[in-house]
């Protein structure tokens, strides 16, 4: 499994269409794909999980990769929250 | 009449079709094994998905993109492996597919409904959406076709759910009338985006009203009258005609340059709140961003925005209008706005109190975030200019740069990247200022004249105080010289000057302050077009002849009469 913190950066955080494009984004690898926010877990290729985190702007998280192309994964997540979320 | 929240403006006059909710009993239906039970909800999932593919392309044709997100929102629901897993376990629990979709969408539906955020919360109604959609699969049940009503039908329901605004067509659909809903709703803006007046949240319409119905509305007024009478609907008639007309002469300025009778041109901006009002500016034709009001950054919530928060909402606005001007004030709390976390004193007289700059230079822990934040927002677009509110001397002006170069110090110490150029300009907003306006085009690069602040204490007059309000208008001579004498001091010290009060927008105050020189309008988004238009109508000299005729008049009436009669149709 890999790793690392980051944070949400978008002023609107994780409402409904930044959550949609995370989530198609990381059902393309097959990895699971974990949020952990205030000790939760969230599946990161759910949009319904991820709207219900209550992620919002300056949150802070941890993203963990478990599976074959975990090093990719963790790297398009990564790029995604901090680029702002497509916003 | 009736009285609701005008969501949509125009007029609508036609005949009432109240859509009921369709009842949707599943309790007849019965398990028909595991297998059988998944295959069936896979089914429907699938012919739902194709169905809101569909919708969503033709809506993307009929209104935008941006209308059909709710509907690619309930698609990614569809594909969503949490939820059709948590189905298929009630299903693998002896469920059939109705209860699972049933029970699984509820959770949802409460879940969502409890979150304190009110974009989340609308949430609530899209998964409802969703489960009438799968519901009605399942069982077979036609949806509500609305695209299949007659000519002149106002819609009336409980609620607008976004299925039923897809079926909707201009040619058909009339009018809009709900029990619940917002002007920020999705039914609201998808009404919007259809032109279809929209008057929402009025309790119990669907109940009161009936089918066939004879109705009168007005989409801006928020006003629906049922079976009017022939006077009521006689004046709903010609108005509707004059909307319209309106609506499609205004449509030949979008993607027009803004210039006056002669050719010369003028700037015209908007007035925005929030980062996402960008996108409708320049929807309706905005050429920049000639106030953007901070305050929403720092209003329902309980702590202070921080510095990446307030450079992505700046940087959101910078990167649209990427090549335009955008003007950020800087916050303005204090006087009629109160952010409680900040825990400002209460004060005897607030607009005469602690407020906007004030306060900002007071608190500079709280400031310099903000100074940063708009310095960093600018680092990509370089189109950020930085504006000062209700400021009263020109050492206000010096502190608030000395803070900027400061800021600048410690980002380029920090290694991060930031706009070293960013203008930095200031409000004309308080009789102080407009006297001394030379002595500010020292240190200000550009003016932008706030009428509303300017109008109330150039006149001491509180407009939100009945027994006074009457006496607060533009139209004063005191106002209109303290204008006049500010574009003057401005052109003379060769700065930028700009307007983005209400005044800017009035069609009985553009002549003056073209003659006079202002160089920006900075209007309403739903003023932009109109404005426009005026500022096309005049030439130099008109407007020139208008302007020394009215300032040679004594009294409000007089000025205000005459304009007025001046104004070109």
């Amino acid at each position: 499994m890999v790793s690392k913190m980051t944070k949400i950066v978008n002023p609107m955080g994780m409402h409904m269409r930044p959550a949609g494009m995370f989530a198609q984004e990381m059902m393309k690898f097959n990895s699971d794909v974990m949020l952990v926010f205030n000790d939760k877990e969230i599946n990161a290729k759910s949009i319904m999980n991820l709207m219900a985190a209550c992620l919002k702007c300056g949150s802070e998280l941890e993203v963990r990769c478990n599976g074959a192309d975990e090093e990719a994964a963790l790297n398009k997540a990564i790029e995604l929250i901090e680029s702002g979320l497509g916003e | 009449m009736l009285k609701g929240t005008g969501a949509s403006a125009g007029v609508g006059i036609g005949h009432a079709l109240v859509v009921k909710e369709q009842v949707l009993d599943f309790s007849g239906v019965k398990f028909s094994g595991e297998a059988e039970e998944k295959q069936r909800l896979s089914a429907a999932a699938e012919q739902v998905s194709e169905r809101l593919q569909a919708m969503a392309t033709s809506m993307t044709e009929k209104v935008g993109a941006h209308a059909a997100e709710i509907l690619s929102g309930q698609i990614m629901m569809l594909s969503d492996p949490f939820m059709m897993g948590q189905m298929e376990e009630q299903i693998a629990a002896g469920n059939t597919a109705e209860a699972a979709v049933d029970t699984v969408c509820q959770s949802f539906i409460a879940m969502f409904r409890s979150m304190e955020d009110e974009m989340m919360r609308q949430r609530a109604t899209d998964i409802g959406d969703l489960r009438a959609r799968l519901l009605k699969q399942l069982m077979g049940l036609d949806d509500i076709d609305l695209a299949q009503v007659p000519a002149g039908t106002v819609i009336i329901a409980k609620d607008f759910t976004p299925s039923m605004t897809v079926g909707i067509s201009r040619e058909n659909v009339v009018g809009i009338i709900t029990e619940i809903g917002g002007r920020t709703s999705h039914s609201a803006i998808l009404a919007r985006a259809l032109e279809i007046p929209a008057v929402l949240g009025i309790e119990g319409v669907a109940d009161t009203i009936q089918n066939g119905d004879a109705i009168a509305m007005d989409g801006e007024l928020g006003h629906v009258y049922v079976n009017p009478d022939e006077r009521t609907l006689g004046d709903y008639k010609k108005r509707q005609e004059e909307f319209e007309q309106q609506r499609q002469m205004l449509k030949a300025y979008l993607n027009q340059p803004t210039v006056n009778a002669d050719g010369t041109k003028v700037a015209l901006y908007a007035n925005i709140g929030k980062p996402e009002d960008a996108q409708a500016a320049l929807e309706k034709g905005a050429e920049g961003i000639g106030l953007f009001r901070t305050e929403f950054l720092f209003m329902d919530r309980d702590s202070l925005p921080s510095e990446e928060e307030q450079m992505n909402a700046y940087r959101q606005v910078s990167a649209l209008f990427a090549g335009k001007e955008v003007i950020i004030r800087t916050l303005d709390v204090g006087g009629d706005k109160e952010i409680p976390y900040l825990n400002m004193k209460k004060e005897e007289n607030p607009f005469l109190g602690h407020r906007a700059i004030r306060y900002c230079l007071d608190t500079p822990e709280t400031y310099m975030v903000q100074l940063r934040a708009l310095l960093r927002a600018g680092a990509d677009h370089k189109n950020i200019k930085i504006m000062l509110p209700l400021v009263t001397g020109l050492e206000e002006i010096r502190a608030a740069k000395a803070m900027l170069e400061k800021a600048k110090k410690e980002l380029a110490a920090e290694g991060l990247p930031f706009d070293a150029d960013a203008e930095v300009g200031i409000m004309i907003e308080t009789p102080a200022a407009s006297q001394i306006a030379d002595l500010l085009a020292q240190e200000a690069a550009f003016f932008s004249i706030g009428t509303n602040d300017l109008t109330q204490y150039t006149l001491a007059v509180d407009r939100g105080n009945p027994d006074v309000a009457p006496l607060y208008t533009h139209f004063h001579p005191a106002v209109l010289r303290s204008i006049r004498h500010v574009i003057h001091a401005a052109r003379n010290a060769g700065i930028p000057v700009g307007m983005c009060g209400e005044a800017a927008a009035d069609p009985a105050l553009i002549p003056l302050l073209l003659a006079w020189g202002l160089d920006e309008f900075s209007v309403s988004a739903s003023a932009v077009l109109a404005t426009r238009r005026t500022i096309s109508l005049w030439s130099a000299q008109e407007a020139d002849d208008v302007q020394a005729e009215a300032m040679a008049l004594s009294s409000v009436k007089g000025i205000q009469g005459y304009l007025n009669s001046m104004i070109k149709k």
